[in-house]
């Protein structure tokens, strides 16, 4: 074994080095000393401990490391004397040593090209060219606080944009630029923040998507062609074999990340934000190696309880679990990595780590996501990330298990020598006899931290006095001065002279009679194994434990408004199982349908029964911007991939009888972004909430709020900027989506010959969505007002042969109610807004009535979270304004809409086969007397007023729970003052995500 | 009983001077008390009989006109607080916008001189019963006074029932949000909030001085003699408990008369405050979300309730988004407070008589009493309930108006 080693001793010797390039001024310093660290406890990778042993490293390698060696001649040799050596960290999410971006001048009108020069991308956030090993330069100070917290290696790169560039893998030692660079690409990086671009474009997270998932299409027709050059396609392309890096923002990008991976056919590494735990197995799914911080929250200020009454159970409940976060990800088996990114107070890195140990992740896991599996990620396994010959000597010597108290002494970077932490060799502490010509046989004890000892001196003070130590020196003095002492510790005796409070010197002499051994605290068991507390579906107040799970219920004696031909049923009975409605009568037996104990009966006398309320037009449930109001046609963009199942509003819905909601694009242009249907199923992720096959739809735009009318004065850029020019967007965009459609065909008919040397056309998701609306594969809903442009559109369409599904708001409705009848687009309006601005100082409260009576398929919306949980009384203002019977009223918010988003053979109505969305009422649903008893979706119970109390006290026991814990912190962190949150709401003209 | 007896006599009283009489509806009194079938006679623009139909023999001879409305509902008008209906006509055109007026401190402004008495809004407002608003500036510190007026007349002059009732300070919050709402910052104690309070003390210290000064006019001073005499209210918009406690401290220690809190989001929690030093609350819109992402999502609905069982003397109002136009929904709000627990008549209460109450014009409108203003609607249906509310007639002063409006036309022309 030992003869091997040698050999590699002297192959390695003869290394080169690497300023060979560079004059020397001077001499030049050949010799390379070999250093070996014996006696130490070596972990060498996560699970393998050599115990008692030795690493000898020279210049910048790993000569060896084993518990058996023979020490070469001329090594420098550190005796460790037990001490740690674990491989130091790397770091894949780091901005070290590159130039911060910077903001480009504040426009006082919109930017809507881009302010960069050259043959690049159109988007100042696409900038895929930056390469960060072409700015990279070593910043001593930034690498001191990563070197203390044992990291040796970093992958850094400008953290700005979306498309951000390639990130270089560094060293962070004192040697040169040259030395620390080791690679200068080594990941490609993204995210969707368009950071610090002033471009307008992308307004909202759906924009980042889009345009990420155009870029890529672009990039695959750039290789296709000849006839321009783009520097940043170049560069994209070239970085196709990198591993690709996305910066999320928050736990449910990951979802969006993984659409955008399984249509490109990427695997992505996902550099998350901590809150992994809330949606933990979805990530799972989701197969992403992660990159987490560890900047768990720090605990809120609960001194005052009114002030502490703001802080949400979400936020509380977020501080109790963020540290189990690492630990949830283990669990799951999910691959993961840790960066110090995020955390404010770089001393917080390690303890926060340890925390994470005390949460149940284990060492082993922790050293993995800190040494082989970033390194592995970046396939640099064999330079770095663990300790073996010829890998990087990139190590740090530790006092102790570094995951429990061990503190950093040395960390070795490129073979290079970082003092940490002095090592404490000399341990002072002991009982001693205390002798000089003042005092004579006095006792004094010396205990506390090795390298922070504490003196008590009991003839000066009962109290500890001050104690400096630095290695064998010792200062030591009292409070008012009048002792004030230097000494120094020689085998077991410290000697020294003080100063007295007359300012006399006198020699002393202490001499150790007994040994000072620290107890330590045994951690119990529960400090050990702690149990992981629950997270709700969602975390927060009124989240379920566990999911409601489907029925079989038999509403017996209800008052049932049908929607169908038999109208409303007295004393009738409705059963429901495995999410349908199953059987419809009166006296119906559930011992047909079921065992004796596998339903439940509701005695539903003097309740209403009926069907789900379905809001056609919401803005709830949308994360990061409701309008991409950066370009005129935006029909790329889709509600669908920023769903957030985690708001409230969801709950609220249900307690006011809602069941379904279509989640629009706003209303800042006139073609919007495609829409999402979803079923309000409280506590499912995104993609379960959508609506299964349901008909796609996109939301379109007119007049006032497309033509910026009410922006302010400094908008009036962007065409269009009146209804004139709102006809002929809608012209062009329809032209082009031909034309690009006809290009496809000609393509596609190509014989496979002809094909290979043809060009594809480039693929457009724009235009593709509107490719889908002339084929009538997608369906539009209009945000419209007055009668002009209602007019014009039909016209549109109709030249293009296609239809208007549905003109939303349509407050003038009332005036072309014939024209869309023979039109066929339905309307969904709202009951009685109107003079919010001057496009409707003619909407009627009667337009509801007069569109329905015109046999125009008619829903009553509410475009607002508010509302949209009582849309039963908006409802009954077209009973109390245009006298339309209660029926059909009623049919407005339930069977009207399920038509309109063609779901009507599914939902809208009491009808069997179809599904158990199903509300039971107090009253006649149109009163203002009528509240929701249950709502069920899916024949799941997602709403019970009963239950609804039940979780309220729960919430109450479980914020107060917290607080008591917090109360108790004692982290030292600062605490946070706790928030005051006023809540907005989406409309259709909220403008910007951020 | 007494009420009765009181009528009876009335009927001798009345013969000669040929009063108008309402007979056979059901009538909501306004102070809590409602008759099933009523017999109500105005005479010179004043309530003067009020009794029950089924008790009293009626002379129909002593009558000019009588409305037989059987099965009907009569009610005083609703009372619409806190509102910049008639000064502002389309939220996003400023040339309507008349409710705002530059500069912190303007005690000295009066709503009433901008109010438009041919508002389009006001008729559709009117149409569902609401007779009467308090038009009430917004903005700044102190944003100005309010006037309590009709919605009916050719002027504001003839409209107006009280001019400059009160002056509306909005207490600062003192606790202020860092970044913006989509991604919210910190919450820090509002530093300005100091400023701010001084900025009120020293107008109120000052103002207290001019009391007694007689050398000059001052505009600003001489509007603020009212809150210390008396004759104006005091109107602090505050919703947070402790901004609602420190507001009142401030009133009493300037000894204030009226103080009346406008918002009270918070006011259950104070509520033991409002009882003992008798201060009313005009409230947030019944339709509104929950203060919180905790808080239960009926709570709002369930205030007015809740605050009548600790005897919180309190009226609703509308005030938020799309106020002016939305006002028509007040009743509604109050039919909501009926669905979580108030008792019909006290809810019709919150939005008159104690609205006339808490802005001190009891005296004239809020209730059909003997002697108020004959100034009240006939529905054929439950008027706080959207199924049913169906405004048929209107009465200001015992004068039918007109309950025709923009939309209705608009409904004729195209129905």
């Amino acid at each position: 074994m030992k003869i091997p080693r040698i050999i590699i001793y002297l192959t390695l010797c003869s290394q080169i080095f690497a300023q060979e390039t560079f004059p020397v001024n001077g001499v030049a310093e050949t010799f390379e000393p070999i250093y070996a660290f014996t006696n130490a406890n070596i972990i060498s990778s996560p699970g393998v401990k050599y115990k008692n042993s030795t690493l000898i490293v020279q210049g910048n390698k790993i000569l060896a490391l084993d518990s058996n060696l023979n020490i070469p001649k001329g090594a420098i040799i550190y005796d460790l004397d037990g001490d740690y050596i674990y491989p130091s960290f790397i770091d894949l999410y780091s901005d070290y040593g590159l130039p911060k971006a910077k903001k480009g001048k504040y426009h006082y009108r919109p930017q809507y090209k881009s302010n960069k020069t050259g043959a690049y991308h159109w988007n100042e956030a696409v900038h895929p060219e930056i390469n960060a090993g072409n700015e990279f330069s070593s910043n001593h100070k930034q690498a001191e606080s990563y070197l203390s917290n044992g990291f040796g290696a970093v992958v850094t790169h400008t953290q700005d944009g979306i498309l951000r560039g390639s990130a270089a893998l560094v060293a962070l030692s004192k040697k040169s630029d040259n030395e620390n660079l080791l690679v200068r690409e080594c990941a490609a990086f993204y995210s969707f923040k368009k950071g610090m671009s002033t471009q307008k474009n992308p307004t909202s997270l759906m924009g980042s998507i889009s345009l990420v998932r155009q870029t890529f299409l672009d990039a695959e027709w750039y290789k296709s062609q000849k006839d321009q050059n783009n520097l940043s396609y170049d560069a994209f392309i070239n970085q196709q074999k990198l591993p690709q890096i996305f910066a999320l923002n928050d736990e449910l990008d990951y979802s969006r990340l993984y659409k955008i991976a399984d249509e490109f056919e990427i695997d992505f590494i996902a550099k998350g934000n901590g809150k992994e735990f809330l949606r933990v197995t979805e990530i799972a799914d989701t197969d992403f190696p992660v990159i987490i911080p560890i900047n768990f929250p720090n605990a809120y200020e609960v001194s005052n309880p009114e002030t502490a009454d703001w802080i949400s159970l979400e936020k509380l409940k977020y501080w109790e679990l963020a540290p189990y976060n690492p630990a949830i990800l283990a669990q799951n088996k999910i691959k993961m990595c840790i960066t110090s990114s995020g955390i404010k107070d770089s001393a917080d890195f390690l303890k926060n780590l340890r925390i994470a140990i005390t949460k149940g992740l284990s060492k082993e896991d922790a050293l993995a996501a800190l040494t082989t599996t970033p390194a592995s990620l970046i396939s640099m396994e064999n330079i770095l990330g663990s300790l073996k010959t010829g890998m990087l000597a990139n190590f740090i010597i530790t006092s102790n298990d570094i995951f429990e108290k061990g503190e950093i002494y040395e960390n070795w970077n490129l073979g290079e020598q970082n003092i940490v932490n002095k090592k404490q060799v000399f341990d002072i502490r002991g009982y001693y006899t205390f002798n000089s010509d003042e005092f004579k046989n006095k006792s004094i004890v010396i205990k506390g931290e090795l390298s922070k000892p504490k003196a008590i001196f009991y003839q000066l003070d009962s109290a500890a006095i001050i104690t400096n130590l630095s290695q064998n020196k010792l200062n030591l003095s009292n409070y008012d001065g009048s002792f004030r002492a230097i000494g120094k510790f020689i085998n077991g005796k410290i000697n020294g002279r003080y100063q007295n409070k007359n300012g006399e010197y006198y020699n002393f002499s202490m001499v150790r009679d007994s040994l000072f051994f620290k107890k330590e605290k045994q951690l119990t068991n529960n400090e050990l194994n702690p149990a992981t507390p629950k997270t709700w579906f969602p975390n927060k107040a009124f989240g379920f434990e566990n999911p409601p799970k489907q029925r079989n219920v038999l509403f017996k004696n209800a008052t049932i408004w049908t929607n169908e031909a038999e109208g409303i049923l007295q004393n009738s009975d409705v059963i429901i199982s495995k999410g349908k409605i199953i059987a419809i009568g009166s006296l119906l037996s559930p011992l047909d349908y079921f065992k004796e104990d596998e339903f439940e009966t509701i005695d539903a006398s003097n309740l209403h029964l009926t069907s789900g309320i379905i809001d056609e037009h919401s803005h709830i449930a949308i994360s990061r911007g409701v309008n991409e109001a950066s370009q005129a046609v935006s029909a790329e963009v889709r509600i669908g991939d920023v769903i957030n199942p985690n708001d409230h509003n969801i709950y609220r819905q249900l307690s006011g009888g809602a069941v379904a909601s279509q989640l629009l694009h706003g209303s800042a242009n006139p073609v919007g972004g495609q829409s999402a249907i979803i079923k309000l199923r409280w506590g499912s992720d995104a993609e379960e909430m959508k609506i299964k096959n349901a008909d796609q739809f996109i939301k379109f735009a007119l007049g006032e709020n497309v033509k910026q009318s009410n922006w302010g004065d400094l908008e009036n850029e962007r065409f269009p900027q009146t209804r004139m020019g709102v006809e002929q967007v809608f012209y062009d965009a329809f032209y082009r989506a031909r034309a690009y459609e006809n290009a496809w065909d000609d393509y596609n008919n190509l014989s496979s010959v002809e094909r290979k040397k043809a060009i594809a056309p480039r693929e457009d998701l724009e235009l593709n969505a509107l490719v889908e609306i002339l084929n009538s594969e997608r369906f539009i809903t209009c945000h419209s007002y007055v009668q002009s442009e209602i007019n014009m559109l039909m016209h549109v369409a109709d030249s293009m042969g296609f239809k208007i599904n549905t003109f939303t708001h349509i407050l003038e409705g009332y005036k072309v109610a014939n024209k869309m009848k023979e039109h066929g687009a339905g309307g969904s309006t709202f009951s009685d807004w109107w003079a919010y601005k001057f496009e409707v100082n003619e909407a009627i409260p009667y337009n509801a009535t007069l569109l329905n009576d015109a046999g125009v398929v008619t829903a009553i919306n509410s475009d607002d979270a508010e509302m949209g949980r009582r849309l039963n009384q908006e409802a009954a203002k077209a009973v109390k304004y245009g006298k339309t019977s209660e029926e059909d009223a009623w049919k407005m918010i339930t069977l009207n809409p399920a038509i309109l988003l063609h779901l009507d053979k599914k939902m809208g109505s009491i009808k069997i086969g179809k599904d158990a969305d199903i509300v039971l009422w107090t009253d006649n649903p149109l009163s203002v007397y009528a509240k929701v008893t249950q709502t069920y979706v899916d024949g799941k119970l997602m709403f019970d007023v009963e239950f609804d109390k039940k979780l309220q006290t729960r919430d109450k026991k479980e914020r107060i729970r917290i607080i008591k814990l917090m109360s108790k912190d004692k982290s030292g962190s600062k605490k946070i003052q706790p928030k005051q949150t006023i809540e907005k709401l989406y409309h259709c003209d909220t403008e910007y995500e951020e | 009983m007494i009420t009765i007896i009181m009528a009876l006599v009335l009927t001798v009283s009345v013969h000669g001077q040929k009063p108008t009489l309402f007979i056979g509806a059901k009538a909501h009194l306004g102070n809590g008390e409602v008759i099933q079938n009523s017999a109500i006679s105005i005479n010179k623009g004043k309530f003067d009989l009020i009794a029950d139909a089924s008790i009293i023999r009626i002379d129909p001879n002593a009558f000019d006109t009588i409305y037989r409305i059987y099965g009907k509902h009569i009610y005083p008008s609703f009372i619409l607080p806190n509102t910049t209906l008639g000064i502002t006509e389309i939220d996003a055109v400023r040339a309507s916008r008349d409710y705002k007026e530059t500069g912190g401190l303007n005690p000295n402004i009066r709503s009433l001189i901008a109010y438009n008495t041919d508002s389009k809004l006001a008729k559709t407002v009117r149409s569902n019963g609401v007779l009467i608003a308090q038009v009430t500036p917004r903005g700044g510190l102190v944003s100005g006074q309010s006037s309590i007026m009709y919605l009916d007349g050719n002027n504001w002059e003839d409209a107006a029932i009280k001019a400059d009732d009160g002056i509306h300070i909005n207490w600062p919050n003192s606790y202020y949000n860092t970044g913006w709402w989509a991604e919210p910052g910190e919450t820090k104690q509002n530093k300005e909030y100091e400023n701010k309070i001084h900025e009120f003390e020293k107008l109120f210290t000052q103002a207290k001085a001019y009391e007694s000064s007689l050398n000059v006019i001052d505009l600003k001073m001489e509007s603020m003699r009212g809150l210390f005499n008396g004759t104006k209210n005091l109107y602090i918009h505050a919703n947070s408990s402790s901004d609602m406690r420190d507001a009142i401290d401030f009133a009493e220690n300037y000894h204030v008369k009226n103080i009346i809190i406008v918002g009270g989001e918070d006011a259950l929690s104070i509520a033991n405050i409002l009882v003992e030093k008798n201060i009313p609350v005009i409230l947030n819109r019944v339709h509104r979300l929950p203060k919180s992402q905790d808080s239960p999502v009926s709570e709002p609905f369930e205030q007015a309730k809740r605050l009548n069982d600790v005897g919180v003397l309190f009226c609703l109002s509308y005030e938020g988004d799309m106020e002016a136009m939305g006002a028509r929904n007040l009743s509604f709000t109050a039919g909501t407070t009926i669905a979580y627990g108030q008792e019909y008549e006290k809810a019709v209460q919150s939005i008159t008589l104690n609205t006339a109450k808490i802005l001190g014009i009891e005296n004239v409108v809020g209730s059909i009493e003997y002697g108020k203003n004959a100034t009240f609607f006939i529905s054929s249906g439950d008027a706080l309930d959207m199924r049913t509310n169906n405004v048929e007639q209107a009465f200001i002063n015992g004068v039918a108006i007109d309950l025709n409006n923009h939309q209705k036309e608009l409904f004729n022309k195209y129905r």
